[in-house]
């Protein structure tokens, strides 16, 4: 614990250091500016100025336990304060002063931590000098406010006393001064906002390394062109040698040309030189290929260095997310009385600011979730022999090849592998006989499924077991991969490798119905060729037999709601692509290559739109949209259910809406319930609190009922009692929406047997709609 | 002496016309003829009112009927040269183009007012309109140009314009040119895709 508290305090120092020499510089600059002739506005501007970074100083000198420079900055203040009121001058002396006193400053913070207190006659000496300017030569204003005294500790002394020549700095020159003091010197800030237009501008370059390749293609093209003229020539030479030989023939003969055979001579004398021609060309076009080889290979090296060394720049150490977590740790198991503590490795470890940005997220869904579901309550803990305070892990790790291994483990009461099990099935994850072949494994791996969770009742912070899919879909767009090991009782562990940088995005080209399009390389299972008596039909869908395994196929086109003509090509190109655990295979018109590519955001009005993540520019210049394989692969298996079930919903029409009880004393909340259910489709009925929902429960049919807890007569909690208590309506699905936020209102809540527990505070009406959803 | 092929009222024979009956002008004459274009040129367009306010458009055509957009709100004209489809998107949507590495959207308006499509011609134009942080293309099926429209010579739309999509018109100025109302139209939510899979 000591070593960490010291590693945090050198971190402080070196930050402090940086900030100090910033204000020091500013101050300097602020005195050689006053000390020239100009308005006395523009005055008073540069001493409001250096007034404020003397204050700045002070306070972070404070913050590091600095005292000596607190004290200088303190007297500095002053006398800029009177300044300030214009109850002193600017006499040349006075300048004098207030250089030497800054140069102590500065002397200060480049001395190393340890020889924290410099000279204290020195520093005592300058300080009167400084108290004695403040109340102005003459002393007879009184120029200190009350809320700035000058410290009395120092004694006024006479004018005459004047301090050593030269501002001797009180520093030992010991090795490690002269390393901070180049250190200090070779830092600078810069906003985030230039590294970023910075890291742009460098990922732009990547459209030079494509052009550059466009271009070779180009002449390889021209090259290919060259070839096929040397086989036309190559056809044509004998019967030019041929023609040649029998005109000497002919000269020999007769001895005179005819003008046609002079005309025929020249004909065949400019195939030849033709033929030279060409040969230079093509000798001239190898050459310059050879040169734009080069080139593309020297410009991709040079951008490739750029853009890597720009990356590095923007590498934060993980520490920087970390360093909130203590304080939310402590909140969320405070509300769930829970106790835990939480260490952390490895936080030095530097990251892509944009993967640790995106990880935030990811961390505090694990969190919630380890604090909601993992971590017992101290009885609990302690009844199973464990120290009552849970503990919580994060190490990060460097691992092989530039990635990152980041373990989050707890040591609360593992995952429930039957509970898991039961609740896939429940939600129709898995089929029963899937259910019984299912390895330990298998069944882990549901917990990153979309709405399985194993907790009794949905809360806000989790329950509704979208945690983990958010998790891994965050990871695996970051190029990561994430696992998780249980042990029943003893702890879950969380695995997680990242990259460290974000990688350049590769994507593989491909057309549908005549369009190409860009599918993320790290998205692609794998691609495959099959004729197409391969493809079979599996109730009514289209499948494709890979290993042993079934894999349904779908149209690229028909997803991307592109219309095509009738293909009827033997060979059918398939790309497979993986999101969220599902595998469907993908036609395509054919695959054109796999390449670099730069991603391009879309801008509003496209703020998200359907299947489509972004866009980016070929080499020729050409915008192809980039595609997004999680709604692929969502909307290939809605479009699917919907091809197999033709407008089945729709058929019932009004009679298959569902219909909600709202039970809710307050007006206005039961008005904006009932408005909410009824946009989203529901039928509302209302009831003004639990008396009056039994009554109307008892005489029609309902879906599910959304009550609120605090109300007059028979509450929330009761009504849900007595819902649970009859026969009929047991299975009815209650949601309680309430403002009671605590811990003992959700227990209560599960207990007399409630579906969902929605706090109102955090009450949007997603929220809600998605909840009905799953519980009807 | 040669006639100046000028269509607009008041050219310049009216204002120094040569003498009829005479075929060639004494020097004299030329330079009467010549100070009196001199002194008409410099003349101050005629303006109804001093505080008339003018508002600087674009006008251009979108099927058979003329469109504007003020200038103030026109990052730059465009030649539509590539333009890509994209799927799932609004009809509105025309698609996505590549203006030196930035990605922009186009918009194609005939959408919102029913007229018909006249199909891609090399006189196609993008009108590029920005609003904060809108930022979109116009599709114009030709432009016609900058002209000054008079701010209370702009009349309400007609009534038959109505729909949902009257809102984008400001007015309609007298030459039956149709002023958009940019700032309504680039702030319209509606206008906005942000669509999920299944919903």
């Amino acid at each position: 614990m000591a070593g960490k508290n010291d590693a945090f305090i050198k971190r402080l120092l070196s930050t402090f250091k940086v900030e100090a020499d910033e204000h020091i510089k500013n101050i300097t600059a602020g005195l050689i500016e006053l000390e020239k002739e100009m308005e006395p506005q523009v005055k008073a501007g540069i001493i409001e100025t250096v007034f404020r970074e003397a204050h700045s100083l002070k306070g972070a000198a404070r913050a590091v336990n600095r005292s000596d420079m607190e004290t200088i900055c303190q007297s500095l203040e002053s006398v800029f304060s009177g300044l300030k009121r214009r109850e002193i001058d600017l006499a040349p002396s006075l300048f004098d002063t207030l250089h030497r006193s800054v140069d102590m400053l500065n002397a200060i913070t480049l001395s190393p931590p340890e020889a924290a207190v410099a000279d204290p006659g020195q520093i005592s000496r300058i300080t009167e000098k400084l108290a004695k300017a403040a109340l102005g030569e003459t002393g007879e204003k009184q120029a200190i406010p009350n809320d700035q005294p000058v410290p009395r500790d120092y004694p006024l002394t006479s004018e005459t006393e004047t301090l050593p020549p030269g501002p001797e700095p009180p520093v030992r020159e010991t090795d490690e001064t002269a390393r901070t003091q180049k250190k200090a010197m070779s830092t600078v800030r810069i906003s985030m906002e230039k590294l970023d237009s910075l890291l742009r501008q460098s990922e732009e370059m990547l459209t030079l390394k494509l052009m550059a390749d466009r271009h070779l293609e180009d002449q390889l093209d021209l090259a290919h062109l060259f070839g096929l003229w040397d086989k036309q020539w190559a056809k044509i030479y004998p019967i030019i040698c041929e023609f040649r030989r029998l005109q000497e023939k002919s000269d020999k003969q007769s001895g005179k040309r005819t003008q046609d055979d002079i005309r025929f001579a020249r004909l065949l004398e400019f195939g030849e030189l033709t033929h030279d021609n060409m040969k230079i060309l093509e000798s001239r076009l190898a050459e310059l290929r050879k040169r734009s080889d080069h080139d593309r290979y020297a410009t991709g090296l040079m951008v490739d260095n750029l853009l890597g060394d720009v990356k590095q720049i923007l590498m934060l150490p993980f520490s920087t997310l970390f360093e909130s977590f203590p304080k939310l740790l402590r909140d969320l198991s405070r509300d769930q009385g829970k106790d835990v503590e939480l260490s952390i490795s490895g936080g030095e470890i530097e990251i892509d600011r944009r993967i640790l940005e995106e990880m935030r997220t990811v961390f505090i869904h694990l969190l919630r979730n380890t604090i909601d579901h993992g971590i017992e309550k101290p009885e609990v803990r302690k009844k199973n022999g464990k120290p009552p305070r849970g503990m919580i892990q994060i190490i990060v790790s460097r691992s092989e090849g530039n990635r990152v291994e980041i373990l989050l483990s707890d040591d609360g009461g593992g995952i429930d592998l039957g509970g898991l099990k039961e609740a896939s099935l429940e939600r129709g994850i898995v089929s029963p006989e899937e259910a019984r072949k299912l390895t330990e494994q298998d069944v882990l791996s549901l917990v990153f499924q979309s709405g399985v969770s194993t907790s009794p009742i949905i809360t806000d912070i989790s329950g509704r077991g979208l945690g983990l899919t958010i998790v891994r879909e965050k990871i695996e767009k970051l190029g990561g991969r994430v696992s998780v090991e249980t042990d029943r009782h003893k702890g879950t562990t969380i695995r997680m490798n990242l990259p460290l940088t974000v990688s350049t995005f590769r994507g593989v080209l491909v057309t549908a119905a005549e369009r190409p399009f860009i599918i993320p390389t790290t998205d692609v299972e794998r691609t495959v060729r099959i004729k197409r008596e391969e493809i079979r039909t599996v109730e009514n869908r289209e499948t494709l037999s890979l290993e042993g395994s079934t894999i349904p196929l779908v149209k690229l086109s028909a997803v991307l709601e592109l219309s095509e003509r009738k293909d009827e090509s033997p060979v059918v190109t398939i790309l497979i692509l993986e999101s969220q655990g599902k595998r469907i295979g993908f036609c395509v018109d054919e695959i054109r290559t796999e390449q670099e590519i730069l991603i391009k955001g879309m801008s509003r009005p496209l703020s998200r739109v359907r299947n489509i993540a972004a866009a980016t520019i070929l080499g020729s210049g050409k915008v192809v949209p980039v595609l997004n394989v999680s709604d692929l692969v969502k909307s290939a298996t809605t479009s699917a259910i919907r091809a197999a079930k033709p407008a089945a919903p729709q058929a019932g029409g009004e009679a298959a809406k569902q219909t909600i009880l709202v039970v809710e004393d307050s007006i206005t909340s039961r008005m904006l319930l009932k408005n909410i259910l009824e946009t989203s489709g529901y039928l509302v009925k209302t009831a003004v609190d639990g008396i009056d929902a039994i009554s109307q429960l008892k005489t029609e049919k309902f879906n599910a009922v959304v009550s609120d807890v605090d109300m007059p007569r028979m509450n929330g909690f009761n009504l849900t009692e007595k819902i649970r208590g009859d026969k009929k309506l047991a299975e009815l699905p209650v949601v309680l929406v309430t403002a009671l936020g605590s811990r003992e209102d959700r227990e209560r809540g599960i207990d007399v047997g409630a579906n969902a527990y929605i706090v109102k505070s955090s009450f949007d009406q997603s929220n809600l709609i998605e909840t009905l959803r799953r519980l009807i | 002496m040669k006639k100046t092929g000028r269509k607009s009222p008041g050219t310049l024979e009216d204002r120094g016309a040569v003498p009829a009956g005479t075929l060639e002008a004494t020097p004299e004459e030329k330079r009467t003829i010549l100070r009196a274009r001199a002194k008409s040129l410099a003349h101050e367009p005629e303006r109804k009112g001093e505080a008339e306010k003018y508002l600087e458009v674009l006008a251009f055509l979108l099927a058979h009927e003329t469109y504007a957009i003020e200038t103030v709100f026109i990052r730059e004209v465009y030649p539509l040269t590539e333009l890509t489809p994209l799927p799932c998107t609004p009809d509105y949507i025309f698609g996505i183009i590549n203006i030196r590495g930035q990605i922009l959207t186009i918009i194609d308006m005939k959408k919102f007012f029913d007229l018909p499509e006249k199909g891609i011609t090399n006189l196609n134009r993008v009108i590029v309109v920005q609003e904060k942080d809108m930022e979109l293309g116009i599709l114009a099926d030709e432009i016609i140009g900058i002209r000054n429209i008079p701010e209370n010579a702009l009349n309400p739309p007609l009534p038959t314009m109505t729909g949902i999509h009257a809102g984008y018109i400001k007015g309609v100025a007298g030459e039956g040119i149709i002023l958009l109302d940019m700032e309504r139209f680039l702030k319209d939510r509606q206008l906005i895709v942000n669509e999920e899979v299944g919903a």
